[in-house]
């Protein structure tokens, strides 16, 4: 869907590229973020895609065509493809109402389907549009401007979504929040999203493929489970932190360690202590700590289909981290 | 005077003590009537084609960087010739000579100075972000113009307007001396007879006027700016 | 337009000279004076008794700047008669505005928690002002006294109508006679002036002005 290749940008008056021979591809549907310090040049790279920065090197294709294509006018470009800015960047002199129907107005959508994609719009990113649609940015939180940023983003339900830190400006609680709401939408969107962060967690919690970044180049890029199970270098390491089993834990499904048996033993029984197959490994480790066991049920909903032990997630970290250790 | 009951008891002595500019505007309504109509004809002309000619230049400079500094220096330099000099040079100019063209030339020249200014500071005051969002969004410059820069310059273009209107009201008066008959007239004779009351007449009635037009540009600019920028207004 | 050049030249350097002396009197002068009173004035309104008066003083500096610049000139002449004093006194009065305005914006624009910090450090009221405030505020306090400078010098050629001197005789004198060599030698006298105080003011500006707050 979204294809770079070798693409180099320098900035005029500077000699270090911002970005540095940077190849990969997005997938249709696929959330593909983008990680790294500060300065290494994630947002530049999505200013390229939507051309408010003309490459240096390299071409970027869309569907298969070049963006940089004679035939294609930036301005429309744009109004096709959703873009949530690092700054956010309400018009301030304009009603909630009135920044969310910005693109739709530009593409000139009659004003009776407007009105109500607006409201459809605001609800969806959890706000009550009879409450704030009339007002204006400064009458908002930090958070709710970031969700009005990305409603304005989603107003004319571009295909893709270029998202620049969309959930920068909030606490941890509130961006976990954000986070939740955001992947359920996906899930009926099926958008193909470019999500830049410098936040390794809400890199693996969101993308379906990881980008990471530093001072220009790309270091490594795969899904979370490849590139947990398998930083390419020092850096990589660093970025994704010590806890890094911890992170595999979140990502294994419990199922795919479980002991198969029928009986449920008397121990998991008497101190209730049950997870869903779906829920990941780190949930099962929790619950053990919570309950005092080391032993935990499984069910599928309604039905027991076997326990994790201490023992069995001893043994995933050691098959999963251990081979390269 | 009888108007008040002769010249007896305290309030008639007051009145003549600092109050004489009153009857003397009553004295001379007729001219009175005359000198304002010609004193606002002169600044609401003087104004349209300094909205006209300036706010293009400003927001041309806001544009084309280069220019600027050009346009700045410039406009400090007319700002400091004063405005009877520049009255005079353009009543020497032959085509023009005395009267209401070099009058309207002048003043429109001293306007260009706040109003550029302003327009260009508005223009350049819009955060990045805010353009780069419209930008982002598919706005062609144009639109960018029309429907964020100018909109949220508003407030800093509206200021240098109502400086500008009340500063050419109060300099309108120095072209009595090139034959302008308006209320700087009154001022212009006053000193010649040594008459305060016509002196201050003169004053008040064109301060009145420049705080009047003031207050209704005041009124217009609050209804025209976006209530979205009025909290970032008051901060300042 | 008629230029004689030669009469130009005499404009300049014959008939300018006594009167440029008299147009700089007419410009510092006041000027001085009015700096003596604003800064102070301004200062006092800013400290923490008198701070409740800042937003009616201001109103009244802003309407002050309504009364046309000729009025100025004028109104104090038919009680101080003809003469130097007249436009001295309006000419420091016109010069005030500025001043007083700026030095209350600057003072008002010192961020709080410079302020704050400074008060956390043990500074005494006096010591924040002069040490802390007042620097911070000082450019700002010089462009209200350059706009002073400018208004002032120009204004000033009003002051030949009510008997003051200055370059103004010389510029009343060229629109009396049609001369524009005159209008124009006298206006290049006062737009001389100007400048060289302004530039005057840059440098004192410079060596007041704290070093890290240069551009
Ligand atoms: N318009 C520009 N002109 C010159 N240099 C620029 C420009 N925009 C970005 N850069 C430089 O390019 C590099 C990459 O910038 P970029 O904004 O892409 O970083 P980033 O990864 O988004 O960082 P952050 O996490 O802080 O947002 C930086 O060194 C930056 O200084
Ligand atoms: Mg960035």
């Amino acid at each position: 869907m979204i294809k770079l290749d070798k693409v180099d940008k320098v900035f005029p008056g500077t000699t270090v590229p911002a970005v540095d021979q940077v190849s990969f591809q997005v997938d249709e549907g696929n959330i593909c973020v983008f990680v790294g310090p500060s300065g290494c040049g994630k947002t530049t790279i999505l200013r390229m895609i939507n051309r408010l920065v003309e490459p240096t090197g390299g071409d970027i294709y869309i569907k298969g065509q070049k963006v940089s294509d004679k035939g294609v006018n930036p301005d429309y470009l744009r109004r096709e493809i959703g873009y949530v800015i690092q700054q956010i960047g309400l018009m301030p002199h304009r009603t909630i109402e009135q920044n969310v129907a910005l693109v739709p107005r530009l593409l000139k959508w009659p004003e009776d389907k407007i009105k109500p994609r607006v409201k459809h719009l605001l609800e969806m990113v959890g706000l009550e549009p009879d409450e704030v649609a009339q007002k204006y940015p400064h009458q908002l939180s930090g958070g709710m401007m970031q969700r009005v940023g990305v409603a304005r983003a989603l107003a004319a339900d571009p295909p893709i979504m270029l998202m620049d830190e969309p959930f920068g400006a909030v606490d941890p609680i509130v961006r976990g929040r954000l986070q939740d709401e955001f992947l359920r939408l996906q899930k009926e969107m099926k958008k193909t999203i470019c999500f830049v962060t410098h936040d390794i967690n809400e890199a693996i919690k969101m993308g379906d493929h990881i980008v990471i970044m530093n001072k220009g180049r790309l270091v490594q890029h795969g899904t979370p489970m490849e590139i947990l199970s398998n930083p390419a270098d020092e850096f990589v390491k660093d970025l994704i932190g010590s806890d890094r089993e911890i992170k595999l834990l979140e990502l294994t499904r419990s199922e795919e360690i479980v002991e198969h048996t029928d009986e449920i033993p008397e121990v998991v029984n008497k101190k209730d202590c049950f997870i869903q197959a779906i829920d990941p490994v780190q949930r099962a480790l929790e619950t053990m700590m919570k309950k005092d066991s080391d032993l935990v049920g499984v069910r599928d909903g309604e039905s027991f289909i076997g326990t994790i032990s201490w023992e069995d997630i001893k043994k995933h970290i050691n098959r999963i981290s251990g081979d390269q250790a | 005077m009888e108007l008040f009951g002769g010249s007896t008891g305290w309030f008639a002595g007051f009145y003549d003590e600092y109050l004489g500019f009153v009857s003397f505007i009553i004295r001379r309504w007729d001219q009175v009537i005359e000198y304002t109509f010609n004193h606002f004809s002169l600044v609401l002309t003087v104004m349209f084609f300094s909205l006209v000619l300036w706010i293009s230049v400003g927001l041309l400079i806001s544009r084309y960087e280069k220019l600027a500094n050009t346009a700045f220096g410039i406009g400090n330099i007319l700002f400091v010739i004063p405005s009877i000099s520049l009255f005079g040079i353009f009543i020497t100019i032959p085509m023009l000579g005395l009267g209401r063209t070099s009058a309207a030339l002048a003043l429109i020249l001293y306007a260009m100075m706040p109003m550029v200014r302003n327009v260009y500071r508005g223009i350049k005051s819009v955060e990045w972000p805010i353009i780069e969002a419209g930008r982002g969004m598919g706005m062609s410059p144009l639109q960018i113009l029309f429907q964020i820069q100018i909109p949220m310059a508003w407030p800093v273009i509206f200021a240098g307007i109502r400086v500008t209107v009340v500063m050419i009201t109060g300099i309108a008066t120095v072209a009595t001396y090139i034959g302008e008959r308006n209320l700087g007239r009154f001022i212009h004779h006053g000193i010649a007879r040594e008459s305060a009351d016509m002196i201050i007449a003169g004053a008040v009635l064109v301060s009145i006027i420049a705080v009047l037009l003031d207050f209704i540009l005041g009124k217009i600019e609050f209804k025209i700016t976006s209530p979205g920028l009025r909290r970032e207004q008051d901060q300042n | 337009m008629e230029f004689e050049m030669e009469r130009f030249i005499s404009a300049l350097f014959d008939r300018s000279p006594p009167h440029a002396v008299e147009h700089l009197q007419l410009v510092l002068i006041p000027l001085t004076t009015a700096f003596i009173i604003a800064f102070p004035t301004a200062v006092l309104l800013t400290r923490r008794r008198f701070i409740k008066y800042t937003d009616r003083v201001m109103t009244f500096f802003n309407m002050g700047q309504t009364i046309p610049p000729l009025a100025v000139i004028a109104i104090f002449f038919p009680f101080l008669g003809l003469g130097r004093t007249p436009a001295l006194f309006a000419l420091t009065i016109y010069a005030l505005l500025p001043i007083a305005r700026n030095t209350l914006a600057g003072l008002k624009g010192v961020p709080q928690d410079v302020k704050e910090a400074a008060r956390g450090m043990g500074m005494s009221e006096w010591e924040m002002l002069f040490k802390v405030e007042i620097p911070l505020s000082m450019p700002v306090v010089m462009a209200g006294v350059k706009i002073s400078v400018v208004l002032t010098s120009g204004t000033a050629a009003l002051g030949a109508l009510v008997g003051g001197g200055g370059m103004g005789a010389v510029i009343f004198a060229g629109i009396d006679f049609f001369r524009a060599e005159l209008i124009i030698a006298g206006t290049l006298i006062i737009g001389v002036i100007a400048i060289v105080l302004d530039r005057l003011l840059t440098v004192i500006d410079n060596i007041l002005t704290p070093p890290h707050m240069k551009t």
